[in-house]
């Protein structure tokens, strides 16, 4: 059975002659452990697809599933969307987005903490999560104080903190240079591999499309399953 | 977690900052509370003070503080003849501007009769009260005249026999009691140039309306200015004695006005000090409000400098309440500490005040209060900031 089943999903922005079709009937399937990739050009729906199946945006029509259940069916949101993205989805962003007043392991311990898991088993949790993550000697520094790849690894890690089925990453390794993008993805391939988790990310970065599993390039709001060699062959997606 | 703590503690050095300036301007509404209570106690300090149950005044006059009376000093007499009247005695009352020892100072002077009249110094800390029917004097410490000291008023010199705290008028300034007769010289004095020529002037008066100089100068005692007057009668009634009635028979038939003392305390709350109360009233709105406008920006400038922080706390699936409170409580901890910060500041320098100040604690707590909503208040520009953040904005570089 899939982690992620999509079916049908489309957006429209505005409606007349400023109608935009963002997601134009999108299928997808992600296996759990898998490691997917979203490519194609700036526009093209990528996020916005994120977006929709993390109900951040709401669909204009289709159908999302999480583990065989229905979260969303033709304009019906059939979940408490905020508990969904608590237990469900973990994030990871390019900017990583850390908390900057706290620290490496109070960020962690934060996505468990608002899952309802107590202190001291967050902060006990959080603490094998970064260890797992070989980041646990920085735990008590700021984000401030650490270089992009450890925040990158502080946010891999709170973005499974609740183990979630699902991880959604934009753009990962962005604002990384080469060798730490690398680690990252080794990371995440990892991640995916040990924990279960399916990670489908948003990426222009061209460096990393062989990390991947499965691609998926996006254009014009279409998504079309791709491999490595086309994927170079449309060129570094923009 | 508290997010909004942890918030501050990146943030100390500003809040720090924040929280003294917010604090002062806290600090100024205490203050103003101090001065608009020290200015009631001050006012009705001697009204409370003088142990006396009716006031007799001028007739159609709100005095002895609210405007100038003037009585013959024999109408203690015809007071104290009324029906229930259990004791009357003169009583004068003027501020004056004098040197004392080498130093301008402001003061009122206390003129009662010192031999078991009504009107004296009610409690003395140092010395004891006036015995002797001149040339003595009992003094507020505030004046900063030591017992024994001698002060020169008028024509004569005055040795303070006794000292007494917290005696003021309702400036603040020091009382000085007098024996009335010393009292009465020192408000009438003139010297001899004076003297001579209001002579002169009540001469020409006289024999302006016909008659001859000699008729004049015979006819000046009568014209001339009385210095035996006092400001008002003291009254002191027999027990179940009703002060309405006596207050009612003494305006009835010596066309006197006469006060409880219950009415002396409101003329002068309602009349002398409620121009002051309006304007303290108004400054201290005025104060709040702006603390308020203050709080309430920076609460927006650091709800704006981590709305990134939101829309990512959002996007983790965190209530509204989690970032409401991140928000409100920060709003309430600057607001707390810095009302905290006003009080200790307060409570360490109000002695020192030139004025008056008197802390009353429930005006602390309503004014906590006032603030504490002012506080809340205060986030609301952050918290519809921050509510209406999207999540998606944690998304892009």
């Amino acid at each position: 059975m899939s982690v992620l089943s999509v079916r049908g999903l489309s957006k429209v922005f505005g409606s007349g002659e400023l109608e935009v079709t963002a997601l134009n009937n999108v299928n997808l399937d992600v296996q759990a452990g898998e490691l997917v990739a979203l490519i194609g050009p700036s526009g093209s729906g990528k996020t916005t697809l994120l977006l929709c199946i993390s109900l951040i945006l709401d669909p204009t029509a289709g159908v999302i599933e999480i583990n065989g259940k229905d979260i969303y069916r033709d304009g019906r949101i059939n979940i408490d969307v905020r508990r969904f993205r608590r237990e469900n989805v973990g994030f990871i962003f390019q900017a990583h987005n850390l908390i900057p007043f706290l620290s490496a392991l109070d960020n962690v311990a934060l996505a468990m903490q608002l899952n309802g898991v107590g202190k001291r088993e967050s902060r006990k949790r959080a603490r094998e999560l970064l260890d797992y993550l070989e980041i646990s000697h920085r735990a008590d520094y700021m984000p401030a104080n650490l270089s992009g790849g450890e925040q990158q690894r502080v946010a891999i890690g709170r973005a499974l903190a609740n183990e979630p089925p699902l991880i959604f990453a934009d753009e990962p390794t962005a604002s990384l240079d080469t060798g730490r993008g690398m680690k990252v993805m080794e990371l995440l391939k990892r991640v995916a591999r040990e924990k279960k988790s399916a990670i489908i990310a948003v990426t222009h970065d061209v460096r990393m499309i062989a990390g991947f599993d499965t691609l998926y390039h996006m254009d014009d709001g279409r998504l079309s399953r791709t491999d490595a060699e086309a994927a170079a062959a449309l060129g570094a997606p923009h | 977690m508290d997010l909004a703590i942890k918030d501050v503690q990146r943030h100390l050095g500003k809040f720090i900052a924040t929280i003294v300036g917010v604090g002062l301007l806290f600090a100024i509404v205490l203050i103003m509370n101090g001065i608009y209570a020290g200015n009631v106690a001050d006012g009705v300090w001697l009204i409370e003070n003088t142990d006396t149950d009716l006031w007799v005044v001028e007739r159609d006059r709100g005095g002895p503080f609210n405007e100038p009376s003037r009585l013959p000093e024999d109408a203690w007499k015809s007071v104290a003849a009324t029906p229930g009247v259990s004791q009357a005695s003169p009583f004068i009352t003027y501020g004056v501007q004098r040197e004392i020892r080498g130093k301008e100072q402001q003061y009122t002077i206390i003129g009662y009769d010192v031999f078991g009249g009504l009107g004296g110094p009610g409690r003395i800390v140092a010395g004891r009260s006036i015995e002797r029917a001149h040339y003595e004097m009992v003094v507020d410490e505030k004046l900063g005249v030591a017992l024994g000291g001698r002060v020169h008023l008028g024509w004569h010199d005055y040795t303070v026999v006794g000292l007494t705290k917290g005696a003021v008028d309702s400036g603040g300034n020091p009382l000085v009691y007098l024996a009335l007769a010393d009292a009465q010289e020192v408000l009438y004095q003139q010297d001899n140039r004076a003297l001579e020529a209001a002579r002169a002037t009540s001469l020409k008066r006289i024999e302006a309306v016909g008659n001859t100089p000699e008729q004049a100068r015979r006819l000046l005692p009568l014209v001339s200015a009385n210095s035996d007057t006092i400001n008002a009668v003291l009254v002191r009634l027999r027990p179940g004695t009703d002060p309405t009635q006596v207050a009612q028979h003494i305006q009835n038939w010596l066309y006197f006005n006469v006060y409880t003392t219950a009415q002396q305390y409101d003329l002068v709350v309602a009349g002398k000090l409620k121009k002051m109360t309006a304007i303290l009233g108004l400054f201290r709105i005025l104060l709040i409000a702006v603390s308020i406008i203050i709080i309430a920006l920076l609460i927006y400038v650091l709800t704006m400098e981590k709305i990134k922080a939101i829309a990512t706390l959002k996007l983790m699936g965190a209530t509204n309440w989690v970032i409401v409170r991140l928000i409100l409580e920060q709003s309430l901890v600057l607001t707390v500490a810095a009302f905290g910060f006003a009080y200790v500041l307060v409570e360490l320098t109000y002695e020192h005040f030139p004025r008056t100040l008197v802390l009353l604690p429930s005006e602390t707590l309503i004014t906590f209060a006032v603030i504490f909503v002012g506080g809340l208040v205060a986030s609301l520009l952050g918290i519809v900031q921050a509510l209406r953040t999207p999540p998606s904005l944690a998304l892009g570089g």
